[in-house]
């Protein structure tokens, strides 16, 4: 960063504290073991599907402050498990995720579409290995019972390749096709705020 | 040569299924035992999901060769041969067809329980028959092998047979299974 740019990166940091500060949306987290990140995939014009055993969640929604409102997720890429080994370890591979390089890819969104009924999109980056691109995942958000739960279920598609998941021979998509489908459905808890 | 079996031979239909599938199942061994010397790829996986399809072929064809089989009752006539013998023939036949009924469908299992699609040349998605379950994979594996073994060793008899009426029987039941047989001139 040149000296130039000092004051503005100053200015950013100011922003940034404010953001913080005037953060009010409720903050959630998600019960891990009725949540579900799962993904389709398709081979040989067949779909097989899979999930992510591990990942993290810091989610502040709340749909009355869409402004406050932001998704951060962390997934754990060598936790993919489709149910066989070979595939497993494939994915985990330097043709894949590479995991040893890029342990995990990251979700962020900080700006929010109301869609209705329930139904809303965020508008987010998606980082896997060591390509980001911008997407939008349309979600539903229904509080359960006195609204300290709640049910965050969505998907969307993306294109493998988009990534660079599937290098060499994987690029060819006859056999294993680009796009993969990602579905979720996390059960959150709302987190207790803590004494000032 | 007409479609249907007649009294004394089988038709085209029955001739064609029957080699059809025996050649399926020659180049099922050839593909799954050239896919097994390469390393996990691309390659492999086009190979074994090619198996797989011809595997789901092999039961089709098996099916309507069986369905075939019913319309045609009774026809060709059986060879006349000693009441043992017969039995044993209409056993080895009914192993036979139970056999290759059971080969795809073992391998659709594992390939299920492994979590694998099987289609049918990308056209066309089966359901999985069982849940994903590794273990269970492993288990569906030995069978499909097994039943392999199986297969080969009740062909080996039946072409045995087969070989036994047509020199030293010198009857028609061979030759009314080849392609262009024609019957033994009276």
């Amino acid at each position: 960063m040149s000296l130039r740019s000092l004051p503005r990166a100053g200015a950013f940091a100011a922003l940034l504290l404010a953001a913080t500060a005037t953060h009010a949306a409720a903050a959630w987290t998600t019960d891990p073991a009725q949540s579900r990140l799962g993904f389709t995939a398709t081979l040989a014009g067949g779909d097989f599907d899979g999930a992510f055993q591990r990942f993290q969640t810091d989610i502040d929604f709340d749909p009355a402050d869409l402004e406050g409102s932001r998704f951060r997720v962390e997934i754990a890429l060598a936790s993919a498990d489709t149910g066989d080994a070979d595939r497993d370890l494939a994915l985990k591979g330097a043709d894949f995720f590479a995991v040893e390089r890029w342990p995990s890819a990251r979700f962020s969104a900080d700006r929010f579409v109301v869609l209705g009924n329930g139904r809303f999109e965020a508008l987010g980056r998606l980082t896997i290995r060591d390509t980001s691109r911008e997407i939008r995942l349309p979600f539903r958000f229904e509080p359960v019972g006195d609204g300290k739960r709640a049910v965050l279920a969505g998907g969307t598609t993306i294109r493998r390749l988009d990534y660079g998941v599937g290098q060499g021979e994987w690029q060819d998509t006859q056999w294993l096709g680009d796009e993969v489908r990602i579905r979720f459905t996390l059960q959150l808890q709302r987190q207790e705020t803590t004494s000032p | 040569m007409q479609l249907r079996n007649t009294a004394d031979t089988y038709g085209a239909l029955a001739k064609f299924l029957h080699w059809t599938i025996v050649i399926l199942i020659i180049a099922q061994y050839v593909i799954i035992e050239a896919a097994e010397e390469l390393p996990d790829g691309l390659e492999k996986l086009t190979m074994i999901t090619r198996h797989k399809s011809i595997g789901i072929l092999v039961l089709g064809l098996a099916l309507i060769r069986i369905a075939w089989k019913l319309v045609n009752k009774g026809r060709p006539a059986p060879v006349p041969m000693p009441r043992p013998q017969r039995i044993a023939a209409a056993a080895g036949h009914g192993l036979l067809y139970l056999l290759i009924l059971a080969q795809p469908i073992s391998g659709w299992m594992m390939s299920s329980a492994a979590n694998y699609p099987v289609t049918f040349f990308g056209w066309f998605q089966f359901p999985a028959l069982v849940g994903a379950n590794e273990g269970m994979h492993e288990f569906y594996e030995e069978v499909h092998e097994f039943l392999f073994t199986a297969l080969l060793v009740v062909t080996v008899v039946h072409v045995l047979a087969a070989l036994y009426h047509h020199f030293i029987q010198k009857d028609d039941t061979l030759r009314r299974m080849l392609p262009f047989g024609r019957r033994r001139a009276a």
